[in-house]
């Protein structure tokens, strides 16, 4: 026994070892992003100034005369918050009808939700750029944040319907007993009940907005144009210029990437749509 | 009765919606593929409107067959998926195992695993080809210039400089070449992918059953046959899940390809489309049909095995 014991102290150490190995190791591109950007351009492609140089903020603080970064940040903040708002208001109601006053039709209509998702949005890149185009719609936040909030309905619909199933049935009904009409239940009771999944829900949403990089890149030039945009937009000859991409990239995930720490279970249920708990 | 009636029109409004945006779309491609219409065409310019006199039939259809770049296309599409597919299901299953157990900072290692998840496509791959791949500037071309600088070194010494000597200069790989860039898509989009498949996994691993376990350990199972004959059959839902997520996300791929390889021949589905479009719309929407019809073969097999579950 105590042969074993002793191995699996070992074991305990060398997996504890590893363990920190891959996830640092997983991490380290994102730690060398955010490493490169306190370097100057110059430095950065130094291999003598690898681990160890002068740190210096130049390439945060010239973001805006390099990049015009702010406005491409405002456009996706813009576009990202009323794209959420938006999925959640036309989002919560029907989870709700679907949740609480299911029908026979309830379960196809999930499932076809869930298949407009899987349509190739490059399939229908000319007709989407045609309409937009000539509806006079190209290049406007609205249109970014229709198709943004368009995209991500299935999954906040989804999520939000797992999150509503939780909820007893005879908590919504007490409610109706007392006369509460369905705006009300869906007000004074639904939401308050179910805040927690609604707001990961939320901030998932938020998450795959800021990140979409098909649309925002096909249907803007300029004014609407978001953080996708300016970075994939850029890749002119960025060898010499490091430093200041690094700094513009690490400002465009960052946030990001502190927000998906708060919401990694949501995000199981979310993508997994309910099948895996 | 009436009473149901309401919270029932409720889900009208997200339904509608997105019966317009599945609809329209997708039947103007339906129409625009079988029709000849084009954005330029100097000699024929009725062809750059489009109207049911180009009427072309399956010509857009045949014409996108008959092409090298389609099928080189598919095959690309499909070599980034499997490959994509396998290496996250395989490291996923790995890490997830690895983590599952507690150890000192497995909070910290979880927060780092899952970490580039969360990253901007176009950042991705931005980060990647120029800061990580790249033969000359990235750290690909500094370490392999620095073990090169260590192998010379090592020649100038007395005994085994001999052996060293036999070795030969490294070169680095360079990643923007046709084949070449497939790969550095695949690397950057396992490394992104990775961490959603371990996620998956952990959380599945939590609801493993514990007593059926330490039933295995007190009959003296093995540690590897614990994992074959319990852990893997308890995943093999959650990969299949993983697997055809993945799949619809990454047959339509493009930030990825568009950054690492514009121009240089590699392309999937997705860019062709885009590079057809540019000018023959007829066959940018044939493209677009048969895109759907990839998708919906992989769809299909997603809703029948989720959505059964799901309901439950």
């Amino acid at each position: 026994m105590a042969i074993v014991a002793q191995n699996s102290k070992y074991g305990q150490t060398g997996r504890t070892i590893l363990a920190w190995a891959v996830g640092l190791l997983f991490f380290f591109p994102i730690f060398w992003l955010v490493l490169t950007s306190f370097k100057t351009d110059a430095d950065a492609v130094k291999p003598e100034f690898l681990f160890f140089f002068t740190p210096t903020l130049e390439n945060y603080t010239n973001m805006t005369e390099n990049y015009d970064y702010w406005r491409f940040a405002t456009n996706s903040v813009i576009t990202s918050v009323f794209a959420t708002i938006f999925a959640l208001a036309v989002g919560i109601p029907c989870a709700y009808a679907m949740a609480f006053n299911p029908s026979r039709a309830t379960k196809d209509v999930l499932m076809w939700m869930l298949s407009t998702k899987m349509l190739p949005a490059a399939a229908v890149l000319y007709p989407m750029t045609f309409l937009t185009k000539s509806l006079g719609l190209f290049d406007t936040h609205f249109m970014v944040i229709i198709v943004l909030c368009l995209i991500n309905l299935p999954i906040v619909v989804w999520m939000l319907f797992t999150y509503f199933k939780e909820i007893p049935k005879e908590i919504i009904e007490a409610g109706q007993m007392d006369g509460v009409n369905t705006w009300g239940e869906i007000k004074e009771i639904l939401i308050p009940l179910a805040w927690g999944g609604i707001a990961s829900t939320a901030l998932l949403c938020f998450i795959f907005c800021w990140n979409e990089a098909y649309w925002t890149v096909r249907l803007t030039t300029t004014d609407a144009a978001t953080l996708s945009k300016l970075i994939e937009g850029n890749r002119a000859p960025e060898g010499l210029f490091f430093g200041r991409l690094s700094a513009v990239s690490a400002a465009a995930v960052g946030p990001i990437i502190v927000l998906g720490w708060f919401c990694q279970k949501q995000l199981v249920q979310g993508l997994s749509f309910g099948a895996v708990k | 009765m009436s009473n149901r009636t309401l919270p029932r029109l409720l889900q009208s409004p997200a339904v509608l919606l997105l019966l317009v945006w599945m609809l329209v779309p997708l039947s103007m491609t339906l129409y625009f593929s079988f029709i000849r219409y084009v954005l330029n065409n100097l000699r024929r310019p009725e062809w750059t409107t489009p109207a049911l006199s180009n009427w072309r039939g399956f010509g857009n259809y045949e014409f996108v067959l008959k092409s090298k770049d389609f099928l080189f296309a598919i095959q690309n599409s499909l070599l980034i998926v499997c490959s994509i597919l396998f290496l996250t299901v395989i490291l996923g299953v790995l890490i997830a195992v690895l983590i599952n157990k507690s150890f000192p900072g497995q909070g910290i290692v979880r927060v780092l695993l899952i970490s580039p998840f969360f990253v901007m496509p176009a950042v991705n791959a931005v980060l990647w080809i120029n800061m990580i791949l790249d033969p000359v500037l990235g750290l690909q071309g500094i370490a392999v210039a620095g073990l090169n600088e260590m192998v010379a070194g090592l020649r100038e010494m007395p005994v085994l400089g001999g052996f060293f000597s036999l070795w030969p200069e490294f070169n680095p790989i360079s990643f923007r070449a046709t084949q070449t860039s497939a790969y550095a898509v695949i690397i950057m989009v396992t490394w992104q992918w990775t961490p959603f498949a371990i996620l998956i996994f952990m959380t599945s691993l939590q609801s493993e059953d514990q007593q059926q376990k330490e039933a295995a350990i007190l009959d003296g199972a093995s540690t590897w046959s614990q994992f074959r004959f319990l852990t893997l059959p308890h995943l093999g839902r959650p990969i299949a899940i993983v697997v055809m997520i993945q799949a619809i996300f990454h047959l339509s791929l493009y930030a990825e390809i568009e950054i690492v390889s514009r121009g240089n021949g590699n392309k999937n589905l997705p860019y062709l489309i885009g590079e057809f479009a540019n000018n023959n719309i007829g066959a940018a929407s044939a493209t677009g049909i048969f895109a759907v019809i990839l998708a919906n073969i992989v769809a299909i097999f997603l809703l029948r095995m989720i959505g059964k579950t799901l309901m439950e």
